[in-house]
């Protein structure tokens, strides 16, 4: 990582962790001038990038967020089981506008499960979910067209709707620079890689602009860069006020995150995520 | 229309993309016909027009387990379930209708003397079928293998079942059958109007089938309720 990227993720970092836009301009310009003139390798003079960042916040506090909007997304008391193994039990989640979500917990305790149960893709056993507003998701992988190519698919999602294929078109590579992806080429999504490929799915699922974006584990395949890159886009779209749901099992992103929805049965861990809202008993 | 149109358009592009896919379909009804070729004529054409309906299950078939993963999304997207399967048909329909062109010219070239309005209303039977059978196909059984093997399944019993008998008539494609019958034979116009209403019956029952699958999948689930943004 050269200075330049060193700034860039520095700038982003700030920009998540919500430090007044003022501030941050001066912070990264002052490191900028500070290795201009005095030259070195950022990670030898300030550490590394994400570090730097949070003693600033330390050092400068942050900029108060948007209030919570209202209600956009509420699934109260969802039980799945799949034959005699419960995997969800009586899981609760809010989300209000303008809020990012995570839902965390062990491998195969139901964190997919329940997200597609908010999208309405499988029925519970019990619960209901209330969704305001319009609804995106992004799936762990597939739910593209091998064939097609990227534009394609944002003229397909578009049609849907009733969006024509010329702003559909420009929508969707507008999204995809958001994540450092340049989308307007020939190539067919089964020619991508893993990494652009979730790229596409994760465009295809902001482009309907959604009050409420179910994303499940998304970043998989994401370089550095563009991990940055995602945590940013969904500070915008949550700034915005959009309601986020992200299935993660990266417990190091929750200090970025509104509320921790942990769905590991508490017989398995005694650890329990700040601002939890519910799970299992 | 439009929602409809986009999903015909794609299809078509998938498929058109998989030029493999493209090549076998046209030489698997060349194949049949070829093989047949030194025999009596009738039964050369039938094997022509039972490879094109083969060929347009599978690529029904294959199109129709690739979109599973998407169709979901596209739901959430603003699709209806109509506008999904309809406009998966229509593509694939428009695809058959294309593939057909050179098996319509192969006999005619061949120097074939048939009624070849006859053999275009088989081939178009032929298609009509196939593609909401492929396609209910796939949507009941969500692998290809098990799909293909079911396929074949279907398509061995329609080359070996005795036509004349009634459970032939429970098979698809019998109404291509009947017609190339009338096509070759030159027999009472009956085999035609009986071929024409099976094509017909079996491709709505057919498509009907498709839509109660695809309704079912794609439902709206009863735990999830909408409300506008307030």
């Amino acid at each position: 990582m050269n200075a330049d990227d060193w700034l860039r993720t520095l700038t982003a970092e700030l920009h998540q962790r919500r430090v007044a836009a003022d501030a941050a301009r001066h912070v990264v310009a002052e490191a900028a001038t500070h290795l201009r003139e005095g030259g070195g390798d950022p990670w030898v003079v300030f550490g590394p990038p994400l570090q730097y960042a949070g003693a600033v916040v330390e050092s400068i506090g942050t900029a108060p967020g948007p209030r919570p909007g209202p209600v956009r997304l509420h699934a109260a008391g969802i039980t799945k089981r799949y034959g005699r193994r419960t995997v969800l039990r009586d899981a609760t989640l809010t989300v209000r506008a303008g809020q990012i979500a995570a839902v965390v917990g062990a491998n195969g305790c139901g964190k997919s499960t329940f997200l597609r149960i908010c999208a309405g893709l499988m029925s519970p056993d019990a619960g209901e979910v209330t969704v305001s507003g319009r609804l995106g998701y992004c799936p762990q992988s597939g739910g593209t067209a091998d064939f097609l190519l990227a534009d394609e698919h944002f003229v397909l999602v578009g049609a849907g709707q009733g969006v024509a294929r010329g702003p559909a078109r420009r929508a969707g590579r507008a999204a995809a620079r958001q994540l450092g992806w340049e989308a307007g080429g020939d190539v067919q999504a089964r020619h991508l890689s893993g990494g652009t490929r979730q790229k596409l799915n994760l465009t295809m699922s902001t482009l309907s602009a959604p009050d409420v974006l179910l994303l499940d584990e998304p970043y998989q395949g994401f370089d550095q860069g563009t991990y940055v890159n995602f945590w940013d886009q969904l500070s915008r779209l949550r700034d915005a006020g959009t309601a986020i749901v992200v299935v993660t099992h990266l417990l190091n992103q929750l200090d970025r995150v509104d509320i921790v929805l942990d769905l590991t049965p508490a017989h398995e861990t005694g650890w329990h995520a700040p601002g939890i809202q519910g799970g299992r008993p | 229309m439009n929602r409809l149109v986009t999903v015909a358009e794609m299809t078509l592009r998938e498929l058109l993309r998989r030029r493999g896919v493209l090549l076998l379909l046209l030489l698997m009804p060349l194949t049949f016909y070829l093989i047949r070729r030194d025999a009596y004529l009738g039964q050369s054409v039938r094997s022509l027009l039972l490879g094109v309906g083969w060929a347009v299950s599978t690529a029904a078939l294959f199109a129709t387990t690739a979109a599973r993963e998407l169709e979901p999304r596209l739901r959430l997207a603003g699709y209806r379930p109509h506008h999904l399967y309809l406009g998966r048909m229509l593509g694939l329909w428009t695809v058959g209708l294309v593939i057909s062109v050179p098996f319509f010219l192969l006999p005619m070239i061949d120097g074939a003397d048939l009624r070849y309005g006859g053999l275009a209303a088989a081939l178009l039977c032929s298609v009509a079928v196939a593609a909401p059978f492929g396609m209910l196909i796939g949507a009941l059984l969500p692998r290809e293998l098990e799909g293909t093997l079911l396929l074949l399944t279907v398509v061995t019993v329609q080359m070996l079942i005795e036509p004349a008998g009634s459970g032939a008539r429970l098979t698809p494609f019998w109404s291509s059958r009947e017609i190339a019958t009338w096509t070759v034979d030159n027999t009472d116009q009956g085999y035609l109007s009986r071929g024409l209403l099976h094509g017909l019956v079996v491709t709505a029952l057919l498509a009907l089938g498709v839509a109660a699958v695809a309704s079912v999948r794609l439902r709206r689930r009863r735990h999830l309720r909408h409300l506008p943004v307030g």
